[in-house]
């Protein structure tokens, strides 16, 4: 399952990097935009991924609007699945309860997921090389799982992906940026988990980015 | 090698969120943004964060006046800040 909600501008930044890259490999439901709401997201619990962007908090995940749709209180079957929320502090209370309840692991963020992305870009926030130090390493995180590897060898990939932004950033404030969310990331659970591995996007896949988003 | 301006905002970050600090680190961060002169058109800091005392989209040329105004906002900028090596 994919949860990308595109209400506000950080959702829009953070759903926009995960449209281009992880939804073409993503299978069936994807909530997008207004569809990421409670009422499906408890319901739609196939397959064995749950990737999301929103906004969090150490015990809630929202969908559009900020409807909260995943909380301690509120959690869908997770039971032999991967968890990767894209969200702030959602490893602190969160990410343990779903390991508790039989989620395979849990990847996330302890802090703020906290970045700089350009407000010119809310139609192609794919396109925002702002926001790549941060986006990009954790859709790299993302595809290693896709792949078919380890969330240890994905987790590795995410710190490894910051590390390398890190040590060629010029700006002192967007290093600052960099480090917080590399210290920030966390695993839970097994490490050796995986999920089916999705096939690769086509060669041709890298011509064209998406279409523009509805403007916000 | 981290600038003066950097080692500046640093330096007033380091402080107690008082009035006369949270100036400080503004005028700090101004002049080190003025330093490094973005050139995107509209550079945003966002966050995910959820019934946060702050904002969760805020323009880069308005982050120090939030410092100035918001307590809050001063303490979180200071953990990333300041406890970068």
């Amino acid at each position: 399952m994919l949860a990308l909600p595109l209400h506000d501008l950080p959702t829009r930044s953070s759903s926009g990097f995960l449209i281009r890259y992880i939804l073409p490999r993503s299978t069936p439901p994807q909530l997008l935009g207004l569809t990421d709401r409670k009422v499906l997201f408890s319901t739609l619990t196939m397959g064995d991924l749950i990737i999301g962007t929103g906004h969090g908090s150490p015990s809630e995940f929202c969908g559009h609007a900020n409807e909260v749709v995943m909380s301690t209180i509120s959690v869908p079957d997770v039971k032999g699945k991967v968890v990767y929320l894209v969200s702030c502090e959602t490893a602190k209370e969160l990410g343990p309860t779903l390991v508790q309840l039989g989620a395979l692991a849990f990847l996330g963020f302890l802090e703020d997921v906290i970045w700089i992305c350009d407000a010119d870009l809310t139609s192609t926030p794919w396109a925002d090389k702002l926001a790549e130090p941060i986006m990009m390493p954790i859709v790299d995180s993302l595809n290693t799982i896709l792949d078919g590897k380890s969330c240890g060898e994905a987790f590795q990939v995410l710190q490894d992906h910051f590390r390398d932004r890190l040590a060629v950033e010029q700006d002192e404030f967007m290093a600052s940026l960099i480090s917080w969310n590399l210290d920030s990331a966390t695993l839970l659970g097994n490490t050796a988990a995986k999920v089916f591995q999705r096939p690769q996007l086509p060669p041709f896949f890298g011509l064209g980015p998406p279409p523009m988003i509805f403007p916000m | 090698m981290p600038s003066e301006e950097w080692k500046k905002l640093q330096e007033a970050l380091g402080k107690a969120p008082t009035e006369e600090a949270r100036k400080e680190a503004a005028e700090a961060l101004r002049r080190h943004q003025e330093a490094s002169g973005k050139k995107s058109s509209k550079p945003t800091l966002v966050s995910l964060g959820y019934n946060k005392d702050y904002p969760s989209a805020i323009p880069l040329d308005q982050v120090a006046n939030e410092i100035e105004r918001n307590p809050v906002f001063f303490e979180h900028i200071k953990k990333i800040v300041v406890k970068e090596k």
